[in-house]
């Protein structure tokens, strides 16, 4: 197999793969919020409440959580 | 399973580079054996005509100029056969250009000559009426850098292994026992020019841009091919 | 940080950002509207010499509005932004503020330098690549500068979710730098050949068909990971912020990002149709043009959507004027692009003003549009006092949209006019028109780009004005407004 038919097949059945991979990203996304595993429409509030010292909208760090309670 | 991509920084980076780095891997690598093959018969530009080159970048004028002949009808009749890519294989960087303020120039050689290149580049208008080209008058007086084309067609021997004779070769020593053969081709060229400045300054050892540049489009089109070289 | 009661944002590189931002587009726009009215009219070729050509400035004005004013622009908005989004401040880090200290010192070399060496006539002739190779180096240190800070501000984060506009600047930096690199690569002609000729002078690692493959992959996404990416990623942080409206679908907004990243890379042959690059390639390139479309308009769209229901706005904000009409240009320029890609359209449109017209409505209106209103969005912030002048913002908005629409109907003219000339035969086949005739043809429609290129700058020069006398002399504000700036 030359490289030219190589470069066929890989760009066909890699393009395949990547559209599959959104298709099931975008099932994800749904179902997860379905789930109520995540709220992604909440992380749009990260651009409205940016101050400083307001509460993350997604925190799982604990150091900066500590920070938090301190900076009370 | 996307919870890592979307919270990892660095995972998320590499998701990323992937499906950007995808289609340049597709489409660019494979085919750069093929796609620098010269064309049967081409030969290497001279060292003069390397230097024209370098004014015709230094200059920029694929602001305006394309060397692209597309394949059809009423770009044939005007300019000639279609460019093939086998014709670009000695041309770093590739001069194409994106826009035709001026008319095409891959092959402009054929049918342009010293004479009305010197016209044109002193006064546009006076060839061509109508024309919005400014003059370019500062070639004529501004000396042509045959060292740095010199150390190109060097380089482009040594690194890319472009058919160039023997007597190319790196160091001042080379470059001076050379410089001759730049001097009798630009020589050439200046005897069919009128220009004073330009002939004096040739007679004293020095290339003027302008002798450079013309040198340089008078090579583009047919006399590229070893067979038709201007003797 | 000892006391964290007075823990702020620091915008000391933002600021920095701001002015370099403010200079170079004024001297970019200015030195476009020169070449533009040199078209119309030659004799403005001779005010410089030989530095003061058509060809020696065409590409000072591209290199100094995309590396001077819009990364400048991008920047700013980041050393802002990214603050914020991640609720971390810069100056919790001595490493992240020296870091972008040293970024901004470098940047500034590096512009000068740019300007200088371009006039000089050094240059590789790849368009938006013109820089030789000791400018490509330096470029690339700061470039990786940048990378240290983004990536050290997101590790020291408070917010683990990592905000949209994030995620494109992630993809700005990363997109760039391997196009960058790739693109420049070149053989410095000095070392090779024993230390004949100039330093300055590198031969390009491709040849021919090759270069102008790997030259319009970067030319291309050039404009997309320069022009579209990170100013997506700022009208997603700086329309929402200042309308108080979070985005329309968040959603939406992640899936069209990775619609653009995949999507995007393919569209770079479209430069390169009827020529000898493979077949196919040129062939996927206008099928992934066109595809294009749906993620850009996903983006686009979205803006749109976020402004439900809040459209009084619009006459009420002039900010949100700026910021909705650039989600229109946008939407023009991105629809405008793969009509354009299309194989039997670029027969026409190829190597014509059409092309610089496109590229315009995407720039002026797009790009520098949504910079200046996000320039306008961080004033009040990082001065503490209110924007200056309200009614001077209107007034360059109409001035500038004018001008925007100008310039692109002018060019759309010109460049089908010129397109159909060129091809035009008579009844026995013949050329109809010599290359002269469809030059001379023009003029009308170069004066009235050049009176657009006027217009534009005079409301650039507006729009520097009021920045300046808002950092200056303009009313001090007690605290930071939440999300409407304030204006006088």
């Amino acid at each position: 197999m030359d490289i030219r038919e190589l470069q066929g097949y890989a760009t066909f059945f890699m393009t395949i793969v990547f559209v599959l991979v959104l298709y099931w990203y975008i099932v994800y996304l749904y179902r997860s919020e379905k789930k109520g595993e995540k709220d992604y429409e909440k992380l749009g509030n990260i651009a409205l409440d940016d101050e400083i010292d307001s509460k993350p909208i997604n925190s799982s760090n604990p150091i900066s959580n500590d920070k938090k309670e301190r900076n009370k | 399973m996307f919870h890592w991509l979307e919270k990892n920084p660095f995972f998320f980076a590499v998701g990323v580079f992937l499906v950007i780095a995808f289609a340049g891997l597709v489409e660019i690598l494979p085919n750069f054996a093929e796609a620098s093959r010269p064309v049967a018969g081409l030969r290497p530009y001279t060292v003069l005509e390397l230097a024209g080159k370098e004014v015709y970048k230094k200059d920029n004028c694929i602001a305006c100029h394309s060397q692209l002949i597309r394949p059809f009808k009423a770009e044939t009749d005007r300019y000639g056969q279609y460019s093939l890519s086998g014709e670009y294989a000695y041309d770093r960087p590739f001069l194409w250009g994106s826009k035709r303020t001026g008319p095409d120039l891959h092959r402009v050689g054929n049918y342009r000559t010293t004479d009305w290149h010197e016209n044109h580049m002193w006064e546009p208008t006076s060839v061509v009426p109508g024309s919005i080209m400014p003059a370019y008058k500062h070639q004529f007086t501004n000396t042509a850098d045959i060292a740095t084309a010199y150390a190109e067609a060097v380089t482009v021997k040594n690194v890319f292994h472009v058919p160039y004779g023997d007597d190319i070769k790196a160091g001042e020593k080379a470059f001076d026992a050379y410089k001759p053969k730049i001097l009798a081709e630009a020589k050439k060229v200046a005897d069919q020019m009128k220009n004073k400045d330009v002939k004096d300054m040739v007679a004293a050892g020095k290339v003027p841009e302008v002798v450079a540049l013309i040198s340089y489009l008078n090579s583009l089109g047919r006399s590229r091919y070893e067979a038709n070289k201007v003797k | 940080m000892q006391s964290n009661a007075a823990l702020e944002y620091d915008y000391t590189i933002a600021k920095l950002y701001t002015y370099t931002a403010i200079l170079f587009g004024f001297v970019g726009m200015l030195i476009g509207t020169l070449i533009a009215a040199q078209l119309a009219f030659p004799d403005l070729n001779y005010l410089l010499g030989e530095y003061g050509t058509f060809s020696r400035l065409r590409p000072l004005h591209t290199n100094v509005v995309i590396y001077g004013f819009t990364v400048s622009g991008i920047f700013a908005t980041f050393y802002y932004s990214a603050q914020r989004v991640l609720k971390v401040s810069m100056a919790e880090s001595k490493f992240i503020m020296f870091v972008g200290k040293l970024q901004f010192f470098l940047y500034l070399i590096a512009a000068t330098a740019m300007v200088i060496t371009e006039l000089m006539g050094y240059t590789q002739s790849k368009e938006y690549a013109q820089m030789e190779w000791p400018l490509d180096l330096l470029i690339v240190v700061i470039w990786v500068l940048w990378g240290v800070a983004m990536f050290a501000l997101i590790g020291i984060r408070r917010e683990k979710a990592l905000y949209i506009s994030m995620w494109y600047f992630i993809a700005c930096f990363l997109g760039v730098a391997m196009l960058y690199l790739f693109n420049n690569m070149a053989v410095p002609t000095y070392f090779t050949s024993g230390g004949v000729g100039s330093i300055m002078h590198s031969v390009s690692m491709y040849s021919g068909t090759n270069d102008a493959l790997v030259q319009w992959w970067w030319g291309h996404n050039a404009v997309a990971f320069v022009f579209t990416v990170p100013i997506v990623g700022m009208i997603y942080y700086f329309l929402p912020k200042e309308s108080g409206q979070s985005v329309y679908s968040y959603k939406l907004s992640l899936l069209s990002f990775w619609g653009l990243m995949f999507v995007y890379l393919w569209a770079g042959s479209h430069h390169l149709l009827w020529s000898t690059v493979p077949d196919w390639m040129q062939t996927m390139g206008s099928i992934f043009s066109v595809v294009l479309i749906l993620p850009s308009w996903g983006s686009a769209i979205n803006m749109l959507l976020t402004m439900k229901g809040e459209w009084n706005q619009l006459t009420e904000n002039p900010l949100i004027k700026f910021m909705v009409l650039a989600s229109t240009f946008y939407m023009l320029s991105t629809l405008e692009g793969p009509i354009q890609a299309i194989k039997s359209v670029n027969a026409i449109a190829h190597f014509t003003d059409w092309i610089p017209g496109h590229v315009h409505d995407g720039v002026l209106g797009w790009v520098a549009f949504m910079i200046m209103a996000a320039l306008f969005h961080m004033a009040p912030r990082m001065f503490k006092r209110e924007i200056y002048s309200k009614k001077l913002i209107e007034a360059q908005f109409w001035l500038q949209t004018t001008a925007v629409v100008l310039y692109f109907t002018s060019m759309w003219i010109a460049g089908i006019t010129q397109g159909m000339m060129w091809r035009a035969v008579d009844e026995y086949g013949n050329l109809m028109y010599s290359f002269i005739d469809t030059v001379t043809v023009l003029h009308p429609y170069y004066a009235i780009r050049a009176l657009a290129g006027v217009l534009f700058v005079t409301g650039f020069v507006m729009f520097a004005y009021n920045m300046i006398k808002t950092m200056t002399s303009s009313r001090e504000l007690s605290e930071e407004p939440q999300f409407k700036s304030p204006m006088a």
